[in-house]
């Protein structure tokens, strides 16, 4: 019985049923693929990390190398460490690499190493985040080569080398939780054992060593460091903390997760928008509705009962569809991000957690429904009938009088009065327009930021056309001393400067000796963004990394004074500046040569230069790059270009589809929005054209309504994103270790094309669905 | 006298199913002169609001035509005929339909406010003196739940008139009335009438329609009949004959 009063319901109000099914099933779609993707993303990241298991801290070794010292320290320190695995690694030049036709990796900026699959920790997964067992004469590659380069797996790769010839079919992708960023500097390729012993005696490539540390749980990361470096063991390299790791993930792959996430939770927002907008919209005509239950002394019950089964029949089906609708959206986004993560979440646990968005929107339509029934005992049965509940409160002045407009004409003024007097509802749509201009913008922030020549210098490095690197060998004192001579005659080098990183005892601020890597030189020629403070001048200053200055690591602040061992000397060096800095495990120092070397543990020799505008740029690096073997030289913007490329591309695509999911969802509401507008109106409306009023006058109130909350809707959606988002996306970097960042933004397109975009395919929906019908007899609707 | 409207062969079908085609209105020719007071009567569900409103150009017609002050007026795009609707008709309907977010002075001054360039004081004046004429001056910034429903079709009336209309178009507007202040909107028509304003007035009412010049009797979709009162003077005992007579006439075609 009370089924059919509600289908009679349905039937009689179809354009105002339906939309309310098709808002209601859009929150649903919006909220449960949401959480389901929320809920994947998370579970992903810590199910990689729990199978990847990887080091608490890696010490990078090139050179002489003892596994028994390494050993014996391990047994002193029992309490702090829980495992020690040393790897080896083989590192192939990117030009000895063979694959598809006649072309090799030469113009990597990465190190490439192929490996064994560790034993104990620090595991290389494949794309269902199991450890990779490979069989001999195939290779796993990793998945930043896979994209770059295109491969395909059942490709051949081919090793040449020294006159040693091997192929390899590539079996799987290569997940690398330490190393998948690009940010990374090298890449490591899975390789069976047997084919490593036999790449090794042929000398294939050049070794280098990874020892690997995993911490008891409350083990000491600064102890067992320290102990290392006073044992005297291998150094040569870079030293390298767990927590980088999540670093390098979160500037890069976790970047895109958090932007989807921030998407995802700012889509359930405007889902929940939706549901209040629903229930102001259609309120009056379920509350004059239950007046007239109410007058024909229906029992309060029966009333209850018949809106209640209507709002509940209506998020049952909305959420039924919705429900399946968002599996569809969830597959097509998981596609795309199956690569970086394994997105398996187990069995039925996504139906579930699905579920979680459905059940969420029923109650609090349920919910709602009974406020609305409340209501019904506060006012009586004519008052129900005759007013508006959204001016309830009737003696209340009267508002905005046609005689106070003076400038506008009388449509655009009725549409105005129309926004102040309905505020409550209009200010639905208001928010909904913050939130997605808001969702469009942001993803262009983070990207415009990570693509600004700028961002290099959060890497730590100088704005500077080349640079050369020297790697550790035999000669490199002699090739670097070569080396700066001869950029010196260089006529077409227009600037160089030469930097030189030893490691140095430093004063803790608990008072104790820790090493620290301090990079000396002229650091005015090719100037670093500073954080805070500048670069340091030459006599007796020193510049820190955000990560060097916390309290993790020296906890120093500008001006403070940090005491350095200098050829077992103390100097004291005040600190002239903070900076940004993710190499080297992002604990890094600058300080003038004066500094002096610490010749016994001197790490690299790098050197920036800038070309001569005149000069064939490629043709110098190919000269420099043959000259001195231990040199490898990188012209900066490939370096970024690799470095941030795939996570810029990454970036790229959250830009489109952040704007695609934010014009959709604005299209959607903007025509449900004055669709229901327009036929909780529709006797306004009627009456209107009766007195004379055209139907494009009355359009013009419509538009002109909307488009005041559209303007400044998207005005502050785009503060909102410059601002407020710069603050969250600081948050979430510096809850990762870097420092906070701030956006890059490309004013042309966050104030004009993206707002424009934004208003014109908005604007174009609401002259769409801003019809009055003209069609029908105008007195049907008056009389009825 | 001049032609005000004149309607000719006018049809209106409406497609209730496949073949189920309900005839409204057949082959209805009316004509009305200026300053004319006419009333239509009929049984309910005749066609008599669908007259009125097709007439009006707000109902469109099936065949025939209609033409208003020379203009045909069926075949006129919806702008120019909302247009024609602003400046030269007026309509009071039995429901009143005011719009509910304006106050009873905005909803009379509207539809004047609608002309581009219209002088906001004279449209005010205007307004406030219909007002006082129909008696609500004192509720002029009341919202229209702060009325009654005689004082709401006053404000209706000045609604129509504030564009000084040619012609008043009336939907059994004493209705849903009591009978004074049927009677007192009646003595307003009338007045409204006497000087030049055209009306035509839907109405069961007999005692409404004894006070107009012209009555018209519908059956069935087509106009069976009509009566000339002539104009009618202020006194209760003509009234008296003139319903008699309406009552005589009515009976003989089967009221
Ligand atoms: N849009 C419509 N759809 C279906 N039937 C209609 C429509 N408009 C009017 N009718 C029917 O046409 C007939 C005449 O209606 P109407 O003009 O309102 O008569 P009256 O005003 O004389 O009572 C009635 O039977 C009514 O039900
Ligand atoms: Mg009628």
């Amino acid at each position: 019985m009370f089924l059919k009063i509600v289908m009679n319901d349905v039937r009689r109000k179809k354009i105002i049923s339906a939309t309310v099914l098709v808002f209601i099933t859009m929150a649903v779609v919006l909220g449960s693929s949401a959480t389901n993707i929320i809920a994947n993303l998370m579970q992903s990241i810590a199910q990689l990390k729990t199978h990847a298991v990887p080091s608490d801290l890696t010490q990078m070794h090139i050179g002489p190398y003892d596994q028994a010292a390494v050993d014996r320290l391990v047994a002193t320190l029992g309490e702090h460490i829980a495992e020690q695995e040393t790897m080896f690694l083989l590192n192939i030049e990117g030009s000895d690499i063979h694959f598809g036709a006649n072309r090799t990796m030469v113009d990597t900026v990465q190190d490439i190493s192929f490996v064994v699959q560790n034993r104990k920790f620090d595991f290389i997964l494949d794309l269902d985040n199991r450890k990779l067992e490979i069989k001999a004469g195939e290779v796993a590659v990793p998945i930043y080569f896979m994209k770059t380069y295109s491969l395909n797996l059942g490709d051949v790769l081919r090793v040449e080398s020294r006159g040693f010839r091997k192929e390899f079919v590539i079996s799987d992708y290569a997940r690398d939780f330490e190393m998948n960023s690009a940010l990374a500097s090298s890449k490591r390729f899975v390789i069976n054992q047997a084919d490593y012993d036999e790449m090794l005696a042929h000398q294939v490539g050049d070794m280098e060593y990874l020892i690997e540390f995993k911490l008891h749980e409350h083990g000491d990361l600064r102890t067992v460091r320290n102990a290392y470096r006073k044992a005297g063991l291998p150094s040569n390299g870079p030293t390298i903390e767990g927590k980088l790791f999540s670093l390098f993930n979160a500037l890069s792959d976790a970047a895109v997760v958090m932007v989807i996430v921030l998407i995802s939770l700012l889509l359930v927002v405007v889902a929940s928008l939706c549901i209040r907008l629903t229930f102001l919209a259609t309120i009056d005509e379920d509350l004059r509705e239950i007046g007239v239950m109410k007058a024909l002394g229906i029992s309060r019950k029966d009333i209850r009962n018949v809106y209640l089964t209507k709002y509940k029949i209506v998020a049952a089906v909305a959420g039924v569809i919705g429900y399946g609708l968002s599996f569809l959206v969830v597959r097509a986004f998981n596609g795309n991000m199956r690569l970086y993560l394994s997105s398996d979440l187990s069995g039925s646990l996504q139906y579930v957690l699905s579920l979680v968005a459905p059940i969420a929107i029923y109650l609090i339509i349920v919910l709602y429904c009974r406020s609305v029934l409340g209501r019904i005992d506060a006012i009586s049965a004519t008052e129900a009938l005759r007013s508006d509940i959204m001016q309830r409160g009737k003696h209340r002045k009267y508002r905005f009088p046609l005689l106070k407009n003076r400038f506008l004409g009388t449509s655009t003024y009725m549409g105005l009065r129309d926004v102040a007097i309905r505020i409550k509802l209009y200010r639905l749509l208001f928010f909904i327009f913050i939130v997605c201009t808001f969702i469009a913008i942001l993803p262009l922030n983070v990207f415009n930021t990570m693509n600004s020549p700028k961002f290099s210098t959060y890497m730590g490095i100088g704005q500077c056309d080349v640079r050369i690197d020297l790697r550790k060998t035999d000669t490199i004192t002699a090739d670097f001393e070569r080396l700066l001579a001869e950029l010196e005659n260089d006529s077409d080098i227009e600037k160089h400067a030469a930097y030189i990183t030893c490691s140095y005892p430093a004063m803790t601020a608990d008072g104790r000796w820790e090493y620290i890597i301090i990079e000396t030189g002229d650091f005015s020629v090719f100037p670093l963004q500073y954080l805070e403070g500048e670069a340091p001048s030459d006599a007796g200053e020193i510049s820190l990394s955000f990560a060097q200055a916390s309290a993790d690591g020296l906890d120093k602040k500008i001006g403070d004074t940090v005491v350095v061992q200098v050829g077992g000397v103390d100097k004291q060096l005040k600190v002239s500046g903070i900076y940004q800095d993710i190499t080297n495990g992002g604990k890094t120092a600058k300080a003038g040569s004066s500094l002096g070397l610490q010749h016994d543990a001197i790490l690299w020799y790098m050197v920036n230069l800038d070309i001569a505008p005149h000069a064939d740029v490629s043709a110098k690096m190919a000269h420099y790059q043959s000259t001195y073997a231990s040199a490898q030289v990188n012209g900066i913007k490939e370096y970024a270009r690799q470095t941030m490329g795939n996570i810029i591309r990454q970036m790229g695509a959250i830009v489109i589809g952040g704007l695609a999911i934010a014009i959709v969802v604005m299209v959607l509401i903007t025509a449900l929005f004055l669709k229901m507008l327009l036929s909780k109106d529709m006797s306004q409306i009627a009456i209107m054209r009766s007195i004379g009023l055209s139907t494009r006058q009355i359009e013009r109130q419509y538009m002109a309504g909307t488009m005041v909350v559209l303007l400044p809707g998207i005005i502050l959606g785009v503060l909102a994103a410059d601002y407020l988002g710069e603050i969250l996306v600081s948050m979430a970097m510096s809850s990762m270790g870097a420092a906070s960042i701030r956006f890059v933004g490309i004013a042309w397109q966050t104030w004009l094309v993206y707002p424009l975009l934004i208003i014109v395919v908005v604007g174009i929906t609401l002259s769409l669905s801003c019809k009055v019908a003209v069609a029908e007899d105008l007195s049907v609707v008056l009389r009825s | 006298m001049r032609t005000m409207l004149e309607a000719r062969n006018i049809h209106k079908k409406i497609a209730l199913g496949e073949d189920n085609v309900l005839h409204i209105l057949r082959d209805v020719d009316l004509q009305i002169g200026e300053g004319e007071f006419v009333s239509i009567m009929g049984p309910s569900g005749s066609g008599k609001s669908t007259l009125l409103y097709t007439v009006s150009g707000m109902d469109r017609i099936t065949s025939g035509s209609v033409v208003f002050m020379d203009q045909e007026i069926s075949s006129l795009k919806e702008e120019s005929l909302s247009k024609l609707r602003l400046d030269h008709m007026g309509f009071i309907f039995q429901d009143i339909n005011l719009l509910k977010n304006l106050s009873l002075i905005d909803n009379i001054m509207f539809p004047a406010l609608l002309e581009k360039h219209a002088d906001k004081k004279a449209v005010h004046e205007k307004a406030k003196k219909l007002m006082e004429m129909t008696g609500i001056a004192t509720l002029a910034d009341n919202s229209i739940t702060q009325a009654s429903g005689g004082q709401l079709q006053r404000a209706g009336i000045c609604r129509a008139l504030i564009n000084e209309p040619a012609m008043i178009f009336g939907d059994e507007p004493t209705g849903a009335l009591d009978s004074k202040s049927a009677a007192e909107i009646m003595a307003i028509l009338a007045q409204i009438n006497n000087q030049g304003t055209t009306v035509m007035l839907v109405t069961h009412d007999m005692k409404v329609a004894a006070k107009t010049q012209r009555v018209l009797y519908m059956v069935d979709g087509c106009i069976v009949a009509q009566k000339h009162l002539g104009p009618y003077e202020e006194s209760s005992d003509t009234l008296v004959d003139r319903e008699q007579e309406l009552m005589g006439w009515l009976v003989t075609n089967g009221f």
